[in-house]
């Protein structure tokens, strides 16, 4: 008995690296097919629009509002720390790059990505392994529809476009707040204030910005709903595949800020 | 299609009530989303300049330490052009590309002065100077020098001069220094000087010597005070009612009447040496005629000689005119 459970316990350690690297596999897997599902006109079919509107309404909508403010807070508060320590050190020509530099490049599009996975898609990928479970996708399949289609995909997107969407308004709120904390209400600092957004945005620096957002918002939505629609590690519960999405999803996230932090500034 | 009795609804971010008009409001979020894209998209294009004319400018240079891509090129503080490539000619010197556009190609002229600075905090900064607005406009692609300054070279200079000023510092502020040594002598100086002969102790050094020079001091007040009442009698002797000025003037005067007399004394004089020289004249005219004179009477004094002469000869009792040898 105690040899079989050592044997057990072997062979559990052995092949931890290789259903760990089994898991990521099936994320890039499941991922592609998403991606290539998403790019093809034959998928959208009308329970597929009619879910994809509604997730992307229902997804995006309702955070959109607590979101702006929350990022508006967040760089006014940013922006007057920033300014009064520049100004404090006598670098004050250096607060306005700092503060789009570390807001807009960096700070906002993270907030965005773990503001949507919270918000939406780890839910999400909840409730795809509770479907799972609970046999919805077998009663979908005898209905003649497919899962994926139905279900998973319309997620995935509504995923991707609320951290889009996200991303791209706090950029642009956080951009006039920082314009404001730094200027005042005055309109004599337009024109420094766009020379310097576009020495910052280099062409280089907006690829990158870009990547990252689009990165971002795949990891933010593929790996929870994978998480969730496969037994990748664990036991198959839902708290389970919530965990697992959102360790795997906060990796991601922290492996693609460390990138675009390498290729901005090295 | 989804249950809606199904765990799924307590899970997800989903409504419980069905939303209205959705195709409406996701096609009213999409378009939203589009222009945020396209509005972020177009200030970005716009902010790199991709709307406006420029011109390029090539600034020459040996150095490109400092000089990034998107570094801006600035004209009394005001950027007017971006760095747009930095490459390495086939001279070996470096080209650094500048895209200004063509509104503030204006400030630039065919003498304007580039110059790139080096700072110690802010990196490098490529300026522009024009002195003379009134030259001709700079052409596009125009090759100009840049002049190097360098905050950060002369650091090093700076740096080796401060060590050698600290370690003299270090030398005159040691404990057998010529500082602390001269330090002890101020105070050894002043401590005199809160003695009871204060400075005129510190200054000849003992006791007795300030002590002298005291003594010294008193006799000299003494001896002024003398001086000073011999210069009062001086003054009443001189100057009083019976000084000796008042004399003075009266024998001034006295001698003044004496030089008039005198005067008038040599006026008779001079009239009479005039009368004399007349009386001197008669007498060179008379003795041109004693020089006759003269002559005839040493004539007649030889006939006489020579006449005494033959009487002696003849005279019996002449006087024995022999010498007689010895």
């Amino acid at each position: 008995m105690m040899t079989s459970i050592s044997w057990q316990s072997v062979s559990h350690a052995g092949s931890a690296p290789l259903r760990w690297l089994a898991g990521w596999w099936r994320i890039l897997f499941f991922g592609a097919s998403l991606l290539v599902l998403a790019g093809s006109p034959s998928s959208y079919g009308r329970e597929t629009r009619q879910a994809l509107l509604r997730h992307i309404y229902v997804d995006t909508a309702p955070i959109l509002l607590w979101f702006t403010t929350l990022s508006a807070l967040l760089t006014l508060i940013i922006t007057r720390i920033v300014v009064v320590t520049a100004i404090s050190y006598g670098l004050s020509r250096f607060a306005l790059e700092m503060v789009i530099r570390v807001l807009v490049l960096e700070l906002i599009p993270l907030t965005a990505a773990l503001f949507v996975a919270l918000r939406c898609t780890i839910p999400n990928g909840a409730a795809l392994a509770e479907m799972r479970r609970s046999g919805y996708f077998e009663q979908l399949q005898r209905a003649g529809q497919d899962p994926i289609l139905t279900a998973v995909l319309p997620r995935a997107l509504a995923g991707i476009y609320a951290t889009v969407t996200l991303a791209a308004l706090s950029c642009v709120v956080a951009l006039v707040i920082a314009y404001f904390g730094v200027y005042g209400f005055s309109v004599a600092g337009i024109t420094s204030y766009t020379h310097v957004f576009g020495r910052v945005f280099s062409p280089a620096v907006s690829l990158i910005f870009l990547l990252k957002t689009a990165f971002f918002s795949l990891a933010v939505s593929v790996i929870p709903m994978a998480s969730g629609l496969y037994d990748i590690e664990g036991d198959g519960s839902r708290e389970s595949a919530a965990l697992q999405g959102l360790v795997r999803m906060f990796a991601v996230l922290l492996v693609l800020e460390i990138v675009s932090l390498a290729g901005n500034y090295y | 299609m989804e249950d809606p009795n199904s765990p799924v609804q307590s899970s997800e971010p989903t409504p419980r009530r069905p939303v209205q008009n959705l195709e409406r409001k996701a096609a009213m979020l999409l378009v939203f989303t589009a222009l945020l894209v396209a509005g972020a998209v177009l200030y970005l294009l716009f902010a790199r300049g991709a709307f406006e004319p420029k011109q390029t400018l090539v600034l020459l240079t040996d150095n490109s330490e400092g000089v990034v891509v998107g570094m801006d090129m600035t004209f009394s503080g005001f950027p007017i052009g971006r760095v747009r490539r930095v490459e390495l000619a086939e001279t070996g010197n470096v080209r650094i590309i500048i895209d200004v556009p063509t509104k503030d190609a204006r400030w630039l002229r065919t003498t304007s002065v580039f110059t790139l600075v080096k700072g110690l905090v802010g990196g490098t900064s490529i300026r522009a100077f024009s002195g003379m607005l009134t030259d001709p406009p700079l052409p596009d692609g125009a090759e100009m020098p840049v002049l190097n300054g360098d905050a950060t070279a002369e650091m090093q200079r700076v740096l080796s001069t401060a060590r050698d000023v600290l370690e003299n510092i270090s030398v005159l502020t040691a404990k057998e220094g010529d500082l602390h040594a001269t330090l002890a002598n101020v105070r050894e100086l002043t401590e005199k000087l809160k003695g009871p002969r204060g400075l005129a102790g510190a200054a000849l050094g003992s006791e007795a010597d300030a002590q002298k020079l005291v003594t010294a001091i008193e006799r000299a007040n003494s001896v002024l005070a003398r001086i000073d009442s011999i210069a009062a009698k001086t003054d009443a002797q001189v100057f009083g009612p019976d000084g000796m000025m008042k004399d003075a003037r009266a024998s001034v005067q006295q001698l003044n009447q004496m030089l008039g007399e005198a005067r008038a004394s040599l006026k008779k004089v001079d009239a009479v040496l005039t009368d004399a020289q007349g009386i001197s004249s008669n007498v060179r005219d008379a003795t041109v005629d004693l020089g006759a004179l003269r002559a005839d009477v040493d004539a007649n004094l030889h006939k006489i000689e020579g006449m005494i002469n033959e009487l002696n000869r003849k005279w019996p009792f002449a006087r024995d005119t022999e010498v007689k040898l010895p």
